[in-house]
């Protein structure tokens, strides 16, 4: 059983707050409908004013202050409610750390004697007068020299004058407008994001190629130039053949280079079938053009490359501002203050050793396993297992990495390294590594690229062997035809442009998956994995009950009252909930960690937090392993309150929709207390599993797959990370979108998880039209092979099919996918 | 017809300066981000009313 107190969220103040005001600002907020000029947020009945300017808190106006003062007014006719809500943490020196050489080095991607410059990541923009207002900083500050902002990728990459301005100052800066940026232990090292160009390059090499040797072939495929083909027939080739030998070098490599990793572990994928039609394409052409016996098929070469290399490029079109790769370097810090004999002092995170004494502030996190040494703990573990509510820990206790401290500052002795933690010690395992090796899932393109390369070279054999006593000349034709044709050029597109015009389906309702290999293992998943909580569970939500004596109206109140002082999660949640009148309240104070004890007016005194504060029996009524609040009122133990968590109200639904294709289960890291309600929401046949540590998840997922079963994992915290890696297809779920998700293949937005049936529906639909694509692509390649087994494939037959099949799956494959999300109402 | 090998020259040289624009326009970085100029491009440049010093934050 859990016990868990109000706790106090400003920092400055570790002991009891003072007196309360007598009326609570908190539940006067309701009374007026002004909306702040700064962040457009309600304001309270008597908002802060400047220049006859509504404000609901002094942080925005400061902000309005700063850019009225700069001339930067146009922020807010730029977009609707641009301004972001000030949060009140404001921490002296909690950018020193930047200061550092060693994070500087590392930070900084350009440095000279008097400028440096700087990429970073900032979520929170998200609209015009974002761009607009980041842009102007220089304005702002003369030290700051340009900024320039990305906005899909979130970055902003700012010039400064080292003469002029610090790095802590600029971040500083950031954060004095609301855009305080996001600097984390993955962004070390990392420098900025550089979109590879080379697939540009490629392309429009093979473009350029493609377009001019198709002029130059053109004179040949008609029969009333044959006099001018006489005379430049043999420049016009080696022309060609110019052109050409960039695209095989440059543009095609990638493709050679797929298809010879593939023969390493050996493996024969599409790439292989592709890269051996796309060289004897080229050396029959080569071949042609030297002996003087024609143009060979530099156009169909060139073509086939640029096609193709659409495809990659219709692929690889991915989402700048997610990022599907985070492990728990992206969370966090990158600094810590260690404590020193000699003073504090700013350490890199990477330095941290056993052994070490740390200091964790309001708002920090603690990066390694540690034991309290003083303070009291209010650690928020929502990004580790998704459960929102802090959970207490007193001096003498060990704390894992990962949480948030919320509340005063903690002295903590490191226990273990940073990577030798209870969690981070989840990425030394074997599944993180094996990204390298590989895709996991075979997929039906390269399955196909496999019969396709043993039903050529049996064709190309038999074509040797019937045309060989026969016709010499012939033989080699129809030989190096069958060679030629048999690239799948068309079937090596259907992939592409059907997973590309999926992925944008889905992303438009927000399911936004890594790459396109991930709907094919959504297709073909038959397992489903959840986790509990805060993926079946609503974090935000939670359903209040309340065991003991009945509460008298005066008492709720009182209760209600008192609770909307405090900024604990839980307090919150149950002033909501009582939703009463405000009563002047006499006296108020908090105490950290265990709870609060409040006068009213009339002098009844209540005492609100953890039995042991109350003075309940903790053993006492309540044996579920809910989070309670205990109330006493005047010194009488009364009852309490039980938190419960909420299932998300689409689930359901869902869940009996999936029950009847999918095996269902449920990896819990709690206790089993929630059993027979997931029971009855999966239905018997479900696995439910409780008490899983993360290692735990991922050896269960694991050991799935090795019995063969296609398994698709849906969790949210760094606690499933492990899980998410192991399985076929790994989805995050989460609230917002610039948020922390773990390392996974795809991410949802939570309040789409209703529609997850629709989603494997579509991916199962989209699967389907690539293999009727596929159809139609062979019977291009049969009508092909049938032309050259014979040696009528001429240079002409080619440069007909070539485009047509090409064009024409691209064509059908994109209208197929179309059909099928409007079929989903996707 | 000579004349052809000197026009399908000079197409040639004409195709290449195209090519070569493409791929400056890649190098330089305007198919990285294709958004925000998008956005930026409207922003008004103008001019502040009164002649105000940067403010310099401490």
């Amino acid at each position: 059983m859990r016990v868990m107190a109000p706790a106090q969220r400003r920092p400055e103040l570790c002991g009891p707050t003072p007196l309360c005001p007598p009326v609570p600002a908190f539940l006067e907020q309701t009374a007026t409908n002004l909306a702040c000029a700064h962040c457009g947020d309600a304001c309270p009945a008597e908002p802060l004013r400047l220049a006859e300017l509504p404000f609901c808190c002094a942080g925005c106006r400061t902000v309005y202050e700063l850019l009225n003062a700069s001339q930067l007014c146009t922020y807010y006719a730029l977009g609707e409610r641009p301004g972001l809500k000030i949060k009140e943490v404001e921490l002296p020196g909690r950018f020193d750390y930047l200061a550092s050489e060693a994070v500087q080095a590392q930070l900084l991607s350009f440095r000279s004697a008097e400028r440096g410059r700087l990429t970073l990541h900032v979520p929170q923009m998200h609209c015009t007068s974002c761009i607009w207002l980041l842009e102007h900083l220089p304005r702002l500050h003369a030290g700051v020299v340009e900024a320039r902002v990305q906005f899909l990728r979130k970055e902003i990459t700012i010039t400064y004058l080292l003469a002029d301005i610090s790095l802590p100052e600029v971040v500083q800066l950031l954060a004095s407008v609301g855009y305080e940026p996001q600097i984390t232990l993955a962004e070390l090292g990392a420098q900025p994001h550089r979109a590879s160009h080379t697939l540009y390059y490629q392309l429009g090499l093979a473009a350029f190629a493609f377009g001019n040797v198709m002029l130059l072939a053109l004179p040949e495929y008609f029969s009333f130039v044959e006099d001018l083909q006489a005379g430049f027939g043999r420049f016009f080739g080696y022309l060609s053949l110019a052109l050409a030998l960039p695209v095989l070098l440059y543009s095609a490599r990638g493709f050679f280079r797929s298809a010879g990793q593939g023969l390493r572990q050996r493996h024969i994928n599409l790439d292989f079938p592709i890269s051996l039609g796309l060289a004897s394409l080229f050396s029959v052409s080569t071949f042609e053009v030297l002996s003087g016996r024609g143009a060979g098929y530099f156009d169909s070469f060139t073509g086939l490359v640029f096609f193709m290399l659409i495809g990659k490029w219709v692929q690889q079109r991915t989402y700048d501002a997610l990022r599907f790769d985070r492990d728990y370097t992206a969370y966090f810090p990158v600094a810590v203050t260690r404590l020193t004999p000699a003073g504090e002092q700013s350490i890199s995170v990477q330095e941290l050793a056993v052994g070490h004494r740390i200091r964790v502030r309001h708002q920090e996190v603690i990066p390694a396993d540690a034991v309290l040494l003083r303070g009291a703990g209010q650690i928020d573990y929502s990004f580790v297992s998704g459960e929102s509510t802090p959970v207490a820990r007193a001096a003498g206790d060990l704390v894992y990495a990962g949480g948030r401290q919320l509340g005063g500052a903690l002295e903590l002795e490191v226990v273990r390294g940073v990577s030798q933690g209870y969690l981070t010690q989840l990425w030394n395992n074997p599944a993180f590594t094996k990204d390298a090796a590989g895709p996991t899932l075979e997929t039906y393109a390269n399955r196909a690229g496999r019969y396709f390369v043993a039903l050529t070279l049996l064709l190309a054999a038999g074509t040797l062997a019937y045309w060989g006593p026969r016709d010499q000349a012939t033989m080699w034709r129809a030989f190096t035809s069958v060679l030629v044709i048999a690239c799948p050029c068309a079937l090596s597109l259907a992939t592409p442009f059907a997973m590309g015009a999926a992925l944008r389906v889905l992303g438009r309702h927000k399911l936004y998956l890594k790459n396109a290999a991930v709907i094919e293992a959504l297709a073909r998943a038959d397992t489903l994995v959840f986790d509990k909580t805060g993926t079946l569970t609503d974090p935000t939500q939670s359903a209040v009950q309340y065991h003991g004596r009945p509460l008298l109206p005066l008492e709720k109140q009182l209760i209600a009252t008192a609770a909307a002082q405090s900024t604990h999660p839980l307090s919150q949640r149950l002033a909501r909930e009582l939703a009463t009148e405000a009563l002047p309240l006499a006296t108020c104070q908090e105490y950290s960690g265990q709870g609060l004890k409040a006068t009213a007016a009339s002098g009844q005194a209540l005492r609100l937090g953890s039995a042991a504060f109350v003075g309940a029996s903790a053993g006492g009524p309540a044996l579920a392993p809910e989070t309670s609040v205990y109330v006493a009122l005047d010194g009488e133990p009364a009852g309490h309150f039980t938190f419960r968590n909420v299932y998300r109200p689409a689930l359901p639904a869902v869940l009996a929709a999936l029950g009847k294709r999918y095996r269902l289960a449920v990896l819990s890291g709690d206790t089993d207390a929630e059993g027979p309600r997931l029971r009855a929401l999966l239905g018997p046949a479900a696995e439910l599993r409780f008490g899983q540590s993360p290692a735990d998840k991922l050896a269960y997922i694991a050991a799935e797959r090795a019995q063969g079963h296609t398994m698709v994992m849906i969790g949210d915290g760094l606690n499933d990370a492990g899980a998410l890696r192991a399985a076929d297809a790994g989805i995050a779920l989460t609230d917002t979108l610039t948020n922390f998700s773990p390392a996974c293949d795809a991410i949802l937005e939570a309040g789409e998880l209703g529609r997850l049936a629709t989603f494997l529906g579509f991916s199962r639909a989209c699967l389907r039209a690539v293999l009727a694509t596929f159809v139609l692509s062979l019977c291009y390649n049969a009508v092909g092979l049938t032309l050259a087994v014979q040696g009528h494939f001429t240079p002409i037959a080619s440069a007909i099919l070539m485009p047509l099949s090409s064009l024409s799956v691209m064509v059908v494959a994109t209208l197929l996918v179309r059909w099928a999300a409007r079929r989903y109402h996707l | 017809m000579t004349i052809i090998f000197l026009l399908i020259g000079l197409s040639l040289l004409v195709a290449l300066v195209f090519l070569a624009g493409f791929l400056w326009a890649v190098r330089s970085g305007q198919y990285d981000d294709a958004y925000t100029p998008s956005v930026r491009m409207l922003f008004d440049d103008e001019a502040p009313t009164e002649p105000t010093a940067p403010v310099r934050r401490r």
